[in-house]
């Protein structure tokens, strides 16, 4: 058997074996059971609905947030500068980019805690990075940011400051979602973002 | 470093050494395979000498087999390879001005730089060439930027385009690599030129 001949049934042998190995994705970064579980224990992930709104007044581009709630909802109202990823949809590659990536700090809301605890537990699972939620949702925010009012005899500056931020908050709030819808969804349209992006190729 | 899973959290400068090192061995193994001469070269053009085919092949196979094998047992991220963003008209466009001045010129521009770096003056100028070529397109882009970007398929892989798995597409390419290489030899034979296969 000349030499020729070897090589072709060596590499067609491989070819075959491969052909049968079946193919599986390996995510490396997911996080196991034990580490998932030692993450959510701590409670650093929580960031307080007066912290987000402070984030909104400064619009703070260090921060996404993000609604999870259905389109219709969020069309309806939301969080000046969120955008919406309904959380049905929230493996979509579409959103990958916004959830995948190491820069900024992403806040999930959503009208309570639930979803918002399911969707960080996924993506903390999944191994992305920065994932926190806004503590209370939607409830919360009306609570303290929109309906709170100051009753009280003497204001120190602290809580001064704060209820400063809040009334901001609430002005920006009222505003943002009582433009015309025309306007509304100029702002709103969640454009899908690739996922990240490698660097390669070759000449 | 790169898809593969042990190395990944390796430091910038072990990157970085491995590049050079592989670029090296890269560089070394193209002088070598004679593809530093452009009738070599131009050979896989005219059949008397399908070097190219061979080589080429050969190591696209034997790197998808080892990819594919590595990523079974967990080693590699197939994820962490680049994939080269596909615009079907500036493809097919870009492939034939590649060829044509494959061709003329008798390197690709990886082996223009291998032969450059053993001295070949006709090297030399193809490099220049490709350079005032390289420059005279970023200052006009903005005349081809709709074209270019026109046809965007993303990151696409035939495979996935088919809807084999990696594994049956490693085979049938591998048949059809196989195919090929016994097709070339006997193109060889065809058309020889024994004062140039001779020669290099």
């Amino acid at each position: 058997m000349n030499a020729r001949l070897r090589f072709s049934i060596f590499i067609v042998g491989l070819g075959l074996i491969t052909a049968f190995i079946p193919y599986k994705q390996n995510k490396p970064n997911q996080l196991k059971p034990a580490g998932l579980l030692e993450k959510s224990m701590d409670n650093q992930y929580l960031i307080s609905v007066d912290k987000v709104a402070r984030s909104v007044v400064d619009e703070d581009s260090t921060i996404l947030i993000i609604d999870l709630r259905t389109p219709e909802e969020y069309k309806n109202f939301n969080i000046p500068g969120s955008i919406n990823i309904p959380y049905n949809k929230l493996l979509d590659k579409d959103f990958e980019g916004y959830l995948d990536q190491k820069k900024i700090k992403n806040i999930f809301y959503s009208n309570g805690d639930i979803i918002s605890t399911q969707a960080w537990t996924l993506c903390t699972g999944m191994g992305y990075q920065n994932n926190y939620i806004m503590q209370g949702g939607l409830n919360e925010w009306y609570k303290t940011v929109m309906n709170s009012n100051y009753s009280g005899d003497r204001i120190t500056a602290r809580e001064n400051a704060l209820f400063e931020t809040r009334f901001k908050a609430r002005k920006i709030f009222t505003e943002m979602n009582s433009l015309p819808d025309s306007l509304k969804l100029k702002f709103i349209e969640t454009k899908r973002k690739n996922e990240k992006k490698l660097d390669g190729g070759c000449g | 470093m790169g898809p593969l899973l042990p190395l990944i959290e390796a430091p910038l400068w072990a990157n970085l050494l491995a590049a050079f090192i592989i670029g090296i061995a890269f560089g070394f193994a193209l002088e070598q395979a004679g593809f530093s001469s452009s009738r070599k070269l131009a050979g896989m053009f005219y059949g008397y000498d399908t070097t190219v085919l061979k080589v080429f092949f050969s190591a696209a196979i034997f790197a998808l087999l080892g990819s594919l094998i590595m990523n079974y047992f967990g080693l590699i991220d197939l994820n962490l390879v680049y994939i080269n963003e596909y615009y079907v008209g500036a493809s097919i466009v870009g492939g034939i001005i590649m060829g044509a001045g494959f061709i003329m010129g008798g390197f690709c521009p990886g082996t223009g730089i291998s032969a450059l770096a053993i001295g070949k003056i006709d090297a030399l100028f193809y490099l220049i060439g490709g350079f005032v070529g390289a420059f005279l397109f970023a200052e006009t882009y903005p005349f081809f930027a709709e074209f270019a970007t026109s046809g965007y398929k993303g990151p696409t892989k035939i495979n996935d385009w088919l809807g084999l798995s990696p594994g049956v597409f490693a085979l049938i390419l591998i048949i059809a690599a196989v195919g090929m290489f016994w097709l070339a030899e006997l193109a060889e034979k065809k058309f020889p030129k024994p004062e140039i296969t001779n020669e290099i």
